[in-house]
């Protein structure tokens, strides 16, 4: 095995709920597993297991509790994600740690194609090279070239998410974390966007991926990590660990 | 694993902001113990100053916008208007990098220093369009402002340039020569950013810049404020109590509460792990 | 015992020479040299109450009255006219008060004290030219708050001066303002030309005589010393003109190259602003 991208050791997570007389909901207990480049780690569990929860620690849209998340920066020094400062974060987001959620986050009225165009220039693209690699990754998601000019809020939720897909797989970062980004399409749109992010591996990108099917799963995962209960229960190749699993496993 | 030097490269800040502090009356150590979100209030119950921001502290870079929220009274527009000049500050320093290369604390440049800071370094776009703009002069006019200001002489080249401004900020060009009292509230708020911009200051900072305006003007006018952050490179700081506006436009923002600080996050980060009771309030109201 | 009003009196006191004391005069002369110090810029002075209403020439009064030797000569005009009413009463407080020579002949005054003009001749050094100001603040259309006047003239912020031009040239296609035009002095004060017409703005640029301005009412003075840039405020793509003859003449004399005024009713109806250069003209 390739040496990790990755290192997730020991991480907790407990929200503090002040303005309910500061109950403490643990999400996410001692959980310590890796990541490769090149691996595609499904995250397997059943609903309120922490799947989510883990791809925001390491997106830090959350904060770390206690434990640490070790990351190989591509200059190869490493770096706790956990005690970084907000401008880091900043500086690390996009370039080397993408996240691509089921929902098209808050984005100003613009073109679809200058959508997808302005995430790769934002990696570091040249603004004729990302918008050709726009292009392209439009064209294999079915987005019909007539939409490319609309904005994306007059798009249906199954274009949204395919856009977003585009986008957040544009000149991919070292580490993506996926969250269910293909619960809203319909089969013949599934199978196009399972077939672009299946070549992320190829490409060297470390993924880590919560979906809501163990279809998605058998196809895409190189090894599953399951939770329960805020805890690492299981984690091993897809092989041994699939036939396991029942649906309400990754039901979100 | 020990680090002495981060291995990750932040941009350069463009405005650096350390220990601003604005008082309302005079104050004592007391007072700064007396006051703040614990107390829950800015006001020192045994002198009656007012603690209206303190000890605030933070960094834009080019290219990012920072949000400061907070309600009504939190300090939040103090902060903003104190780095603008509009008040005083009492203590603290703002270096800006577009100014002697961030040597100077520009809070201890003269008045007259200050505004000249605004024609071309640094541009406030405020709630209400009747403080940044001129209601009585043309939106050509209001722009021309900032450009003779500037040192422009040219009547055409004036022209010129106001149309683009205007152009850009989606203002239809047959209203270029129309006086800005007949102009709508949103279309207000379109010139005064084609203003704000007229000398390309790398610093923008907008004080509500939506509040007030019906939710559809609202959300065009911030499209148009997006799309500027992201084409111009531009530092911004901006001051809103609406997390919609906060999300749309910050990668980071500080949470105000009596004149204090109580949390400084990534903003996606305070939209949904936010880590002080107050913005856990704030966030729980807005989201409900 | 009756006490007449000579009692009462007292014992009669000699008017002292241009009626105003010696103390007076010394102000208004130091406020003088403070304003030639500081071309363009408005010089508070303690306006004094004088004989006549304060926007008759009150200020234009004070100054020469302060000026004036025993060897001056003085011509007054009010729109160019030396017979204006207004001219011939100013005229003869001062020589009454001095006992000094009047002329209408510009070449032999010292002293031309003046509303709406310039005179015609070439003045030279020998010349001091005193103005009466009514209205001396030139952003006085712009802004109305004191304290903001004050700093736009201390920054030499006069961008909004700059805007009152633009909006006049895009709402009228020109610039419109005709006396008073606001005139930049020496690359740093904005002053009010009031009320001299355009055409005799050129004529205070690098001018060999000394100008005076007096605004009595609003107490202030203000001055151009002798080789002074004062550039008129246009664009640099739209150039100062003077106001246009379109090929008039005047009725009285045939002058094409002095600024003439309209007289209502007359058949020819322009004629010299410049009483006294028409009546030479002709009677050479």
């Amino acid at each position: 095995m390739n040496s990790p991208l990755i290192n997730v050791c020991d991480v907790s997570k407990t929200f503090v709920l002040h303005n309910i007389d500061g109950r403490e909901v643990t999400a996410l207990q001692n959980v310590s597993f890796s990541i490769a480049p090149g691996e595609h780690v499904a995250l397997a569990g059943s609903s309120g297991a922490g799947k989510s929860t883990l791809l925001r620690l390491l997106y830090r849209t959350y904060t770390l509790t206690s434990g640490e998340i070790n990351f190989c920066l591509s200059s190869g020094d490493w770096v706790d994600l956990g005690k970084l400062t907000d401008p880091e974060v900043v500086a690390l987001r996009g370039r080397e740690i993408g996240y691509v959620s089921q929902f098209l986050r808050a984005q100003p009225r613009r073109a679809v194609i200058d959508l997808v165009t302005r995430a790769g220039v934002s990696r570091g693209m040249t603004r004729n090279d990302a918008r050709e690699q726009a292009a392209i990754s439009l064209r294999r998601l079915n987005i019909a070239e007539s939409l490319w000019e609309i904005h994306t809020s007059v798009l249906s939720g199954g274009e949204k998410q395919r856009v977003n897909i585009a986008a957040g797989l544009i000149s991919p970062p070292r580490l993506l974390l996926l969250d269910e980004p293909v619960s809203a399409l319909d089969p013949e749109n599934r199978e196009r966007a399972i077939d672009l992010i299946s070549q992320l591996s190829e490409a060297g990108v470390a993924v880590l991926a919560v979906f809501h099917d163990l279809d998605a799963i058998a196809r895409l995962a190189t090894r599953i990590v399951v939770m329960s209960h805020g805890h690492l229960i299981d984690d091993g190749p897809v092989h041994s660990i699939l036939p396991q699993l029942e649906p309400t496993d990754v039901h979100p | 694993m020990t680090m002495t030097k981060s291995p990750i490269i932040t941009p350069q800040a463009a405005i650096r902001v350390r220990g601003l502090s604005k008082f309302f009356g005079p104050i004592d150590e007391g007072a700064i113990a007396r006051t703040g979100p614990e107390f829950g209030t800015a006001r020192d119950p045994l002198s009656g100053s007012i603690v209206a921001a303190w000890d605030v502290n933070f960094d834009v870079a080019a290219g990012e916008a920072l949000g400061i929220v907070g309600e009504s009274g939190s300090g939040k527009s103090t902060v903003l208007r104190c780095i603008a000049g509009d008040q005083p500050s009492s203590a603290g320093s703002v270096h800006l990098m577009c100014h002697d290369e961030g040597r100077t604390n520009v809070l201890d440049l003269s008045p007259a220093a200050r505004r000249k800071l605004r024609i071309d370094q640094l541009s406030v776009v405020y709630q209400d369009p009747a403080e940044g703009l001129s209601l009585g002069v043309t939106a050509g006019g209001n722009i021309a402002d900032p450009l003779t200001a500037a040192g422009w002489r040219n009547f055409e080249a004036i022209r010129v340039r106001a149309r683009d401004l205007l152009d850009r900020t989606e203002v239809p060009l047959d209203r270029m020569d129309d006086i800005v009292r007949n102009f709508s509230g949103g279309m207000r708020q379109r010139v005064q950013i084609a203003r704000a911009l007229a000398n390309n200051p790398p610093i923008v900072l907008l004080d509500e810049p939506t509040t007030g305006l019906d939710a559809s003007i609202a959300s065009g006018v911030l499209d148009l404020i997006r799309g500027l952050l992201e084409e111009l490179d531009l530092a911004v700081v901006v001051v809103s109590h609406d997390f919609g506006v906060i999300e749309m436009l910050t990668q980071r923002c500080i949470v105000m509460q009596h004149g204090r600080v109580v949390e400084d996050a990534l903003t996606d980060q305070l939209l949904e792990d936010p880590q002080h009771p107050y913005s856990q309030k704030l966030v729980t109201a807005a989201r409900s | 015992m009756s006490s007449t009003v000579d009692e009462i009196a007292g014992p009669p006191q000699s008017v002292p020479f241009a009626l105003l004391d010696e103390e007076s005069k010394r102000e208004i002369r130091r406020a003088l040299l403070q304003a030639v110090c500081i071309p363009g810029f408005q010089v508070p002075f303690g306006s004094r109450e004088m004989p006549v209403a304060r926007g008759w020439g009150s200020g234009g009064l004070q100054i020469s009255l302060a000026i004036v030797g025993v060897n001056d000569t003085i011509k007054v005009i009010d729109q160019g006219d030396d017979e204006g009413v207004n001219a011939v009463n100013l005229r003869r407080l001062i020589t009454s008060s001095t006992g000094i020579e009047e002329t209408s002949e510009t070449d032999e005054a010292t002293i031309v004290q003046s509303r709406h003009r310039i005179p015609e001749d070439a003045m030279t050094s020998d010349h001091i030219l005193v103005l009466q100001v009514p209205v001396p603040e030139p952003l006085r259309g712009i802004e109305r708050n004191m304290k903001e006047l004050e700093r736009m003239h201390a920054e030499g912020d006069y961008s909004k001066m700059w805007v009152s031009l633009y909006e006049d040239k895009v709402r009228n296609g020109v610039i419109t303002q005709t006396t008073g035009y606001p005139c930049l002095v020496a690359q740093r004060y904005v002053m009010a030309t009031t009320p001299i017409p355009r055409w005799d703005i050129p004529r205070l640029h690098q001018a060999e005589f000394l100008t005076l301005f007096g605004a009595g009412r609003e107490k202030r003075v203000y001055a151009i010393p002798p080789f002074t840039d004062v550039e008129p405020l246009t664009f640099e793509d739209v150039p100062f003109e003077v106001e246009a003859s379109n090929g008039a003449k005047c009725r009285l004399c045939g002058s094409e190259e002095t600024f003439l005024v309209e007289t209502p009713g007359s058949e020819s109806r322009w004629s010299c602003s410049d009483t006294a250069w028409c009546r030479r003209k002709r009677t050479k």
